[in-house]
C-alpha cells in the first residue's frame, strides 16, 4: 500500500520534556519528525507493573521499546553491605517474595560453599521441595498476571486459587506463606515431620486436579491461543544473542536448565525432563512453564517418596533451635568471591559474596536476577508487534520489576 | 521434552469453545468455591504457623539475642527490673529469627496472625504487653479447614471456635555460665562488668604496693553464682577471652 | 383541555384484573385519577412502566449485581455480600449507584466541556427511542409495521455518541478507544443487520406482532439457528462484552473513551453498555425466542405480554453474562478480521436459510 504524508512541520508534546526520560532530546525530535509517536506506558497505567515503557509507535506497530526500569530498586545490595550475614536472608528474598525458596537457596549455597560445610541429604531434599514449590507458585502468580493483562478474570482467579494450597503446603512446612526464610547455612531451621510431607504429597494431586479446570479454561481456550500464538517471536538464534534466561531461552528451543548443567542440592538424584519448544511465541513461553509446573510436581512426589532419613542440618553446625544467634551471627566467611548458580523460576540466578575475610558482613554482595537478564529479549520480542500485544508480551515473559531492580 | 504443538484447525478450535462454555457452567452450577468469609470464620493454621511472638517473663535471662539477631531492627530491650524484648511491630517481618535464638525458650510462637493496632505507637508492644496474647475481639462462629486429598481439595466448615494456641518448644539445652579460657589475656577493661545485668562479674582488687608487690590476684575477673549464662560479657569481650559452658 | 386528555387516557388503558378494584377506586378521585389514567394510558405504560424506563433501571440494578455474582461463582469466589448481608449483597449495585451520585464529577482541563458533559445525557436518546416501538401485546408505544428496522437503525446511533464522547474526552487513550469503537462498529453492525433482515424476510414483515405470531409453533431460533448465531455475536460485540471489550480494555487503554469520566458521569456512560445490551436482548426475543407469547394468566390481563418478554430478555441477558467470566479479549485486527471473514459468511448463509424457510412458511 503507497503511503502518503503531508509535510507539516511536527513538535514534540511539551509534556515530553519533563518527564525525565532516560532518552536524549534529539531522539524524542526525531521520533517526531519521521511521523511516529512515543507513548509512554507505565507506571501507573494497568497493564505495565512498576516500570515505564517508552514505545515508539508507527500507527499501530511497534518500532522500538525502551525500558526505563527502577521504580522498585530497593537498594537490596547496599543495604546487605551493612548487615550479619544471616540477616541478609530475610533480604535477598524480598527481591521476589513469591520466589523466595529459590532466592534464599542461592544466597545460602554461596555461603556454603565460602565455609565448606556439608548438607546432608535430607536437608537438600527439603530444600528441593521449597525450592520447586515456590517454582510453582511464581509460575501460577505469573499465569495470573498474564491472564488479567489479556482480560480473562476468571484465569486471573483460578491461579491465586490453586496457589493457596502451595502457601498452605509452605505454612506446614516452614510456618510462613511465603518469605519464609527457613534455608540457613547448613540446612534447614527445622524438620519437617512425616505428616506433614503426606500432606504435600496429596496436595500435588489436589493441585493437578484443580489445573484440569484452569486448562480448559484458560490454558486450552481459544481467545488466549489467538492473543499468544505468533505473538512476540524469538528466534533460537536471537534468544541465545540477548541473553535471555530459563523458560522464555527454552521457549525458543534451547536446552539449558542450571539445575542439570551445574546441578545442586538433589536435582541429581531425581528423574525429571528439561521442558523446551519450537516456537518461541507468547504461546510457547507460556505452557513451557505450564508443563515445567507439573515437571515441579513430580519432583516434589519423588523428593516425598525418597526422602532420607538423617539430620536436617549439618553436624558442623548442629541443632539450631536456641543456638540461633551463637551459630549463625558471628559468621565470617574467608577472604575470596563466591558465586552461585541458581535456576529460580524465571531463569538462572546470580548470588556473588566478596568477603573481605574479617568482618561479618559481606563486602559486597552482588544479585544478577533473572528478570534483569532477560529484560532485553523481552524488549526486542516487542518490535513490530501491534500497540496491544504489549500486555500480552509482558504477561508472557512473566516480567517482574521488582524482580529485576532489586 | 517438547512442548506439543498446538493445532491450528477451525475443529479443534470448536472443540476448545466448547470445553471452555462447559467448564464455565459447570463451575456456575457447581462451584469449586475456596472462598473463606474471613472475619466471620476463620481458617485452621497448623501450630507451627509464626505469628504474635508471646514472651514468658520469668524464663527471659535478658541476653540481648534476639535484639541483635533481628534482621529489621524490630525489637528493642526495656528496663524493669531487668531487660525484656518488646517488639515493634510495625517493622516486624515474622521470621522468628529471634524465637530460635531465645536460649531459654523465653519467647515462643503462637498462631495469632490477625493482630490490629490503633495506632502507631500502639504497634511498639511493651514487654509486659507481650506476656500473653492480645485481647480479641472475634467475630468468628464457626472454622474451615482444608480437607486435602488425592481427590481433591474442599473446605470442611466446623462449628466450633479456632483456639489461638501459644507454642513453645523449649529448647535442648543445659543451663550456661561464662567462663574464662586465658584469665593471663586479660586487659581488665571492665567492660564485661559494665555489660554484666545481673551484676556478676566482679574484679578482684589487684594492687601494687610501693615496694612492688602485687597484692590480690590481678586483673581476674570472679563470675559470681548470679551468672545466668546470658553470654553478653562475651560478646563484649574485646580478647574474645570468655565463652559459655554447659553447668550440671 | 384537560378533559379531552383524560378521555384520550382513559380509552386506551391498560387492563390488569387483579388491581382493578383500585383502580376503579382511585378513578373516582379527582386529579389522582387523571395521574392513573396517565400512567395506564398504554402508550405511557409501554415507554415509562413496561418494558421501559423503570424496568429497565430495575434490571440495571439486578444485572450488574447479579453478573458479578456469577462471575465470581465461576470463580471460586463469592461475590459482593457485605451490602445487605442477609440477601447476599442484592443491594450492591444501588450502593455502587449512591457512590457514584455523590462522588465529584471531574472535567478535567482539556475536556471540551458542553459535549463533555452532555454526551453521557444524549446518549440515552438513542437508548430509549427503540423502546417506544418494541411492543409488548396490546402495550406499545408507537405501534408501526417497520419496529424491527427502526430499532436496528436506532441502535446505530450509540457508537456515534460513544465515538463523540471520546473525542470531547481529548485524552490519547480515549482517542484510541473510539477508533476501536468505530472499527468494531463497522465490524458488527454489517453481519448484524444481515442476520436481522434474514428473520425479516422469514416472517416477511418488519412488523413485531406478525414475528411473533410467525412464532407460534416453532420459535425463530430454530428455524434459524444460523441467524441465531450471529445475533448473539453480534450483541456481544456491539456491548463490548468479552472477548470483544475491545473498546474498553481496561489494561491496555483503561476503560478507553471513558477513563476521563468519574462521578455521576462515569455511572452514566458505564451502564450504556448494559441498556444498549437491554434494547438489543428484547429485539432478540421477538426475533427468536417468540416475543411475549407464553403461559397467559387471566388475573394480569394486559400485563402477560410485557411480563412475559421482561422475563425472556432477562433469562437472555443472565445467560450472556456467564461470557464475561469465559473468554480473554481479542485483539482488534483479530476481531475485525473473524467478522469480515466468518460473521459475514455465517451471516450469508443465514440470510439463504431465512429467504427460503420465509418461501416455504
Amino acid at each position: 500500500m503507497k503511503e502518503f504524508h503531508l509535510d507539516i512541520p511536527v513538535e514534540p508534546p511539551k509534556e515530553l520534556e519533563s518527564l525525565f526520560l532516560p532518552i536524549p532530546r534529539e531522539y524524542v525530535e526525531d521520533t517526531y519528525r519521521k511521523d511516529e509517536f512515543l507513548v509512554l506506558v507505565g507506571p501507573q497505567h494497568p497493564g505495565s507493573g512498576h516500570m515505564r515503557l517508552i514505545v515508539r509507535v508507527k500507527g499501530d506497530i511497534i518500532q522500538e521499546v525502551i525500558p526505563d526500569p527502577g521504580y522498585v530498586h530497593r537498594c537490596v545490595e547496599k543495604i546487605a553491605e551493612n548487615r550479619l550475614y544471616i540477616q541478609n536472608i530475610p533480604l535477598v528474598e524480598r527481591p521476589s517474595i513469591m520466589d523466595s525458596a529459590n532466592f534464599n537457596l542461592g544466597y545460602v549455597r554461596a555461603i556454603e560453599a565460602a565455609m565448606d560445610i556439608e548438607v546432608p541429604e535430607r536437608a537438600k531434599f527439603i530444600r528441593t521441595i521449597l525450592a520447586e514449590l515456590c517454582r510453582i507458585g511464581t509460575h501460577l502468580y505469573d499465569a495470573a498476571i498474564l491472564a488479567v493483562f489479556i482480560g480473562h478474570t476468571t484465569g486471573f482467579m483460578y491461579p491465586f486459587g490453586i496457589r493457596e494450597l502451595i502457601c498452605e503446603s509452605l505454612v506446614r512446612m516452614t510456618g510462613a506463606r511465603f518469605t519464609s526464610s527457613f534455608i540457613v547455612p547448613g540446612g534447614v531451621r527445622r524438620d519437617v515431620d512425616e505428616k506433614t510431607l503426606r500432606w504435600v504429597y496429596d496436595a500435588t494431586f489436589a493441585i493437578e486436579k484443580r489445573l484440569k479446570s484452569f486448562e480448559r479454561i484458560f490454558i486450552k481456550n481459544p481467545t488466549v491461543i489467538a492473543r499468544l500464538r505468533d505473538v512476540g517471536v524469538l528466534s533460537k538464534e536471537e534468544a541465545i544473542k540477548f541473553g535471555v534466561v530459563g523458560p522464555f531461552l527454552r521457549a525458543s528451543g534451547v536446552e539449558y536448565d542450571t539445575r542439570v548443567v551445574e546441578p545442586y542440592e538433589a536435582y541429581e538424584e531425581l528423574t525429571w525432563d528439561i521442558v523446551t519448544a519450537d516456537e518461541g511465541d507468547g504461546y510457547a513461553r507460556f505452557m513451557v512453564r505450564v508443563n515445567e509446573v507439573s515437571q515441579s510436581l513430580s519432583i516434589i512426589r519423588q523428593c516425598i517418596t525418597s526422602m532420607p532419613d538423617g539430620s536436617y542440618i549439618s553436624e558442623q553446625i548442629g541443632e539450631v533451635r536456641g543456638n540461633f544467634f551463637d551459630k549463625f551471627a558471628d559468621i565470617v566467611l574467608p577472604a575470596g568471591e563466591y558465586t552461585t548458580l541458581t535456576e529460580a523460576a524465571r531463569g538462572t540466578l546470580l548470588f556473588t559474596i566478596v568477603s573481605d575475610g574479617e568482618s561479618n558482613v559481606p563486602y559486597r554482595m552482588r544479585i544478577v536476577s533473572p528478570g534483569w537478564l532477560y529484560l532485553r529479549g523481552f524488549m526486542e520480542a516487542l518490535k513490530g508487534e501491534r500497540l496491544a500485544d504489549l500486555q500480552a508480551i509482558y504477561g508472557s515473559f512473566g516480567y517482574f520489576p521488582p524482580e529485576a531492580d532489586r | 521434552m517438547k512442548v506439543e504443538k498446538i493445532s491450528r484447525s477451525p475443529l479443534e478450535e470448536l472443540k476448545r469453545h466448547v470445553g471452555v462454555i462447559q467448564e464455565a457452567f459447570k463451575q456456575a452450577v457447581i462451584p469449586d468455591r475456596v472462598t473463606i468469609e474471613y472475619p466471620r470464620e476463620r481458617r485452621k493454621y497448623p501450630e507451627n504457623l509464626r505469628g504474635f511472638i508471646v514472651l514468658d517473663k520469668s524464663r527471659c535471662i535478658s541476653c540481648f539475642r534476639c535484639a541483635q539477631i533481628c534482621p529489621a531492627n524490630a525489637i528493642q530491650m526495656s528496663y524493669f527490673e531487668n531487660f525484656y524484648p518488646g517488639i515493634d511491630y510495625t517493622k516486624c517481618i515474622f521470621c522468628h529469627f529471634c524465637v530460635e535464638s531465645c536460649p531459654t525458650g523465653a519467647l515462643a510462637s503462637s498462631t495469632l496472625h490477625d493482630m490490629a493496632f490503633k495506632s502507631l505507637e500502639d504497634m511498639k508492644v511493651k514487654p509486659n504487653q507481650m506476656m500473653r496474647l492480645p485481647a480479641a475481639i472475634r467475630e468468628d462462629v464457626q472454622s474451615v479447614e482444608y480437607d486435602v486429598t488425592k481427590k481433591g481439595w474442599r473446605l470442611i466448615r466446623k462449628m466450633e471456635l479456632e483456639d489461638i494456641k501459644v507454642v513453645r518448644i523449649l529448647p535442648k539445652l543445659k543451663p550456661r555460665r561464662a567462663f574464662c579460657l586465658e584469665p593471663e589475656s586479660c586487659l581488665g577493661c571492665r567492660q564485661c562488668m559494665e555489660v554484666c545485668p545481673h551484676e556478676a562479674i566482679v574484679m578482684e582488687r589487684c594492687e601494687i604496693t610501693l615496694e612492688g608487690q602485687i597484692v590480690g590476684k590481678g586483673c581476674v575477673l570472679k563470675i559470681t553464682e548470679k551468672c545466668v549464662g546470658c553470654g553478653l560479657c562475651v560478646r563484649q569481650c574485646p580478647m574474645k577471652i570468655l565463652s559459655l559452658k554447659e553447668v550440671e | 383541555m384537560i378533559s379531552t386528555l383524560f378521555e384520550i387516557f382513559k380509552s386506551n388503558m391498560v387492563q390488569i384484573p387483579l388491581i382493578q378494584p383500585i383502580i376503579d377506586y382511585l378513578m373516582q378521585i379527582p386529579l389522582i385519577n387523571f395521574i392513573v389514567a396517565l400512567i395506564l394510558w398504554r402508550p405511557f405504560f409501554a415507554v415509562v412502566i413496561i418494558p421501559g424506563l423503570t424496568v429497565l433501571l430495575l434490571y440495571l440494578l439486578y444485572i450488574v449485581w447479579f453478573e458479578r455474582k456469577l462471575t465470581a461463582r465461576v470463580q471460586w469466589r463469592v461475590g459482593p455480600l457485605e451490602v445487605a448481608r442477609p440477601i447476599r449483597g442484592a443491594i450492591q449495585a444501588l450502593a455502587d449507584g449512591l457512590r457514584y451520585f455523590f462522588q465529584e464529577a471531574i472535567v478535567h482541563k482539556e475536556a471540551h466541556r458542553p459535549y463533555f458533559v452532555q454526551l453521557p445525557i444524549l446518549a440515552f436518546i438513542p437508548i430509549l427511542l427503540p423502546i417506544a416501538f418494541i411492543p409488548a401485546g396490546n402495550v406499545v408505544g408507537i405501534k408501526s409495521p417497520y419496529a424491527v428496522q427502526l430499532v436496528v437503525a436506532f441502535l446505530a446511533l450509540i457508537p456515534i455518541t460513544i465515538i463523540a464522547i471520546g473525542w470531547a474526552s481529548n485524552n490519547r487513550f480515549a482517542f484510541i478507544g473510539s477508533v476501536r469503537e468505530a472499527l468494531i462498529y463497522v465490524s458488527y453492525e454489517i453481519p448484524f443487520i444481515i442476520a436481522v433482515s434474514s428473520m425479516i424476510y422469514l416472517y416477511g414483515s418488519g412488523d413485531p406482532y406478525v414475528a411473533v405470531e410467525k412464532q407460534s409453533i416453532v420459535p425463530g431460533a430454530i428455524m434459524n439457528p444460523i441467524a441465531f448465531l450471529v445475533f448473539i455475536i453480534a450483541m456481544l460485540m456491539a456491548t463490548s462484552r468479552l472477548p470483544f471489550e475491545i473498546p474498553e480494555a481496561d489494561q491496555e487503554i483503561a476503560f478507553g473513551p471513558f477513563v476521563e469520566y468519574s462521578g455521576m458521569l462515569f455511572g452514566l456512560v458505564m451502564v450504556l453498555a448494559y441498556e444498549k445490551l437491554y434494547v438489543m436482548a428484547l429485539l432478540f426475543v421477538i426475533l427468536f425466542l417468540g416475543g411475549w407469547s407464553g403461559f397467559y394468566c387471566e388475573l394480569l390481563g394486559d400485563l402477560n405480554a410485557p411480563l412475559w418478554l421482561f422475563i425472556k430478555t432477562i433469562i437472555v441477558i443472565s445467560i450472556l453474562a456467564i461470557v464475561r467470566s469465559m473468554y480473554a479479549r481479542y485483539r482488534i485486527d483479530q476481531a475485525v478480521r473473524y467478522s469480515f471473514s466468518w460473521l459475514i459468511a455465517l451471516s450469508i448463509v443465514a440470510l439463504v436459510i431465512g429467504i427460503a424457510v420465509g418461501w416455504i412458511v
